[in-house]
């Protein structure tokens, strides 16, 4: 089983133990937040100094977003060529395709849809077959969805560590799993109700506005009785938070855990 | 520029052709469908109002509408399909091909794929669920032979002037009007629910529910802050639940950049709502894009227009939180 180590900032390298094989670097849910060059270019030496894998982790994108992670790329492709990129826009997944085919694409987890609203686990048990069947399940089950990925070059997907579990016993076998864990993601917006949140200027502004990465100092827990569970609101981005390690990785459905020490914003 | 409205039934055909939609958008529920999957839609749009329940209505109002020389899109847009499903889904296209809808507005890759090895030939739009956030994406799908792409909720105007700057040749679609929703509809992960103070919580839009917000200093829920001073701060976190009421969320004033951009179609959400509401966002609009194609008025005077008419239209005035395009309400 291969262990990664999911980091969101430079300084989280003080997390790496010799268990983890690999290194996870990036932002999933801002473009604001995507390493610069300087902090990628620290993360590889430490992973070259271990000896370990490297993946790059990627937001979805604007155009702005598309040019400054176009900054990163070139580095990473001479220096590590066999490094992952982990894709969770259709775009970067293109740009990687026609401009650096060297780098390795992994299909993020935004990418995989999977319902994750923890209100499933009221009904989970109430529901016909078919339906529990579609909430455990993932369309990596289609043959045409699982060519169409590796028709691209992705050969692994990522998967959050669903409450009602997750069944891989009928995904395509070719296609690598890696799950991550504890923090699930459950929803992302751009209208962040973090950005400014201690300022009263825009307070009833809902929309894309700037931002003093306010993100970094604080965090909301969110509490509604039919959740069952509160849900962690960080930066732009819902999270909760699951530690059960699920049955799928004993039955070698998961071929690498994820491991985020921190909610990765 | 065309309205891409809402159509439930063959009825509505005619007042909403009447009122100046350019395109209609719908999806079919039958009741196999709801027995297997009751709280799973084929389309993003859960049991209850809102659908065609028969192949043979959704002919019916495609026929009507083709008389009228209306286009139908039929949504087959949820986020993803196992295979399981698949022998419904075909049932579901197949049955829409048969009533002669003009394109199908898909989301899922795998279902994108599986039209193509099965041999379908019939155009494919991308629903805001595909995410189109930059010219990559588009250049994407443009190469899956999509014809038409939704853009997110979630651009803003000057995102939306660089973005069809650099576009590929594809017809796009920008959303104007209803349910303004706070998450990223194609990364939104909570099952799809439906919108109303009389939807039990279980099955009412998560981004709707009243949260208790607490303030953490870090993601432990247990290091929760409780210093004074951040009323403001949980203020903040609770504008969303006021957000996705479905009050009239609008964006008519940015048609004067749509329409700058060659923005394609404007889409009015709201399968379900009544048909006289349809009407009269369908009309409301009509109105302003007629204004803007034949008086060319500048922006300031169509964006002046377009705020007395939506209060004189929906009895309220223009409200930050409600604005689909805020930075028209901050540029002037």
């Amino acid at each position: 089983m291969d262990q990664a180590l999911f980091i969101s900032k430079r300084e989280n390298l003080s997390y790496f133990t010799p268990d983890f094989t690999r290194i996870y670097f990036g932002q999933e849910f801002c473009e604001r937040l995507m390493p610069g060059a300087k902090d990628l270019a620290e993360v590889l030496a430490f992973a070259d100094e271990q000896g370990v894998g490297f993946s790059l982790v990627t937001p979805y994108v604007t155009n702005k977003g598309l040019d400054a992670l176009e900054k990163l790329l070139p580095m990473l492709a001479e220096r590590r060529p066999d490094a992952e990129v982990v894709c969770n826009d259709w775009g970067v997944l293109h740009l990687l395709r026609s401009d650096y085919p060297v780098l390795v694409p992994v299909l993020g987890r935004l990418l995989n849809k999977n319902k994750r609203g923890p209100r499933i686990m009221n009904i989970i048990d109430k529901v016909p077959p078919e339906t529990r069947d579609y909430f455990v399940g993932t369309n990596l089950d289609v043959p045409a969805a699982a060519g169409f990925l590796k028709k691209r070059g992705v050969y692994r997907v990522e998967f959050d560590n669903l409450l009602q579990g997750l069944d891989l016993d009928k995904a395509d076998p070719e296609i690598h799993k890696s799950l991550y864990l504890p923090f699930a993601f459950v929803s992302t917006t751009r209208f962040c109700l973090t950005a400014n949140c201690d300022s009263a200027e825009g307070a009833d502004y809902v929309g894309i506005m700037p931002c003093g990465r306010e993100c970094k100092e604080y965090t909301f827990g969110m509490a509604n009785p039919v959740m069952g569970m509160p849900l962690i609101r960080k930066g732009n981005t819902l999270f909760f938070i699951n530690e059960t390690i699920p049955e799928v990785v004993n039955k070698g459905g998961v071929d690498r855990v994820v491991i985020q020490p921190e909610i990765p914003i | 520029m065309k309205i891409l409205s809402p159509l439930d039934s063959l009825e509505e055909v005619a007042p909403l052709a009447a009122a100046g939609a350019g395109e209609f958008f719908c999806g079919v529920l039958e009741e196999e469908w709801y027995g297997k999957y009751p709280v799973i839609s084929i389309n993003r749009r859960p049991a209850g109002k809102g659908h065609f329940r028969r192949f043979a209505d959704l002919k019916a109002a495609a026929d009507a509408a083709h008389d009228k020389g209306i286009p139908v899109y039929y949504t087959v847009n949820e986020h993803y399909y196992i295979e399981a499903q698949y022998p419904l889904i075909k049932k579901y296209i197949d049955g829409a091909l048969e009533a002669a809808v003009d394109a199908l507005i898909v989301s899922d890759f795998g279902l994108i794929a599986w039209l193509e090895e099965n041999g379908y030939d019939i155009p494919l739009h991308i629903s805001t669920g595909g995410t189109v956030f930059n010219r990559r994406s588009a250049l994407f799908y443009k190469e899956l032979g999509i014809q038409n792409i939704t853009f997110p909720r979630h651009l803003d105007i000057d995102e939306l002037q660089d973005l069809t700057a650099g576009m590929p040749d594809i017809e796009t679609t920008a959303f104007i009007l209803n349910s303004r929703c706070i998450n990223v509809d194609g990364y939104c992960t909570f099952q799809h629910g439906l919108a109303g103070k009389e939807i039990f919580p279980m099955f009412r839009n998560a981004c709707m529910l009243p949260f208790e917000v607490q303030i953490m200093t870090s993601g432990n829920p247990a290091q929760q802050m409780s210093a004074p001073g951040h009323s403001l701060m949980l203020d903040r976190q609770k504008v969303w639940e006021k957000v996705h009421v479905d009050d009239h969320p609008c964006g008519a004033c940015a048609l004067y950049e749509f329409r700058e951009m060659g923005i394609g179609s404007v889409k009015v959400v709201g399968r379900g709502n009544p048909t006289e509401r349809k009407a009269g966002d369908v009309a409301f609009l009509k109105e302003l894009i007629d204004m803007l194609e034949n008086e060319q008025p500048d922006r300031a005077a169509f964006r002046a227009h377009a705020r007395k008419r939506y209060q004189e239209t929906y009895d309220r005035s223009c409200r930050m939180h409600m604005c689909y395009y805020p930075r028209v309400m901050t540029d002037e």
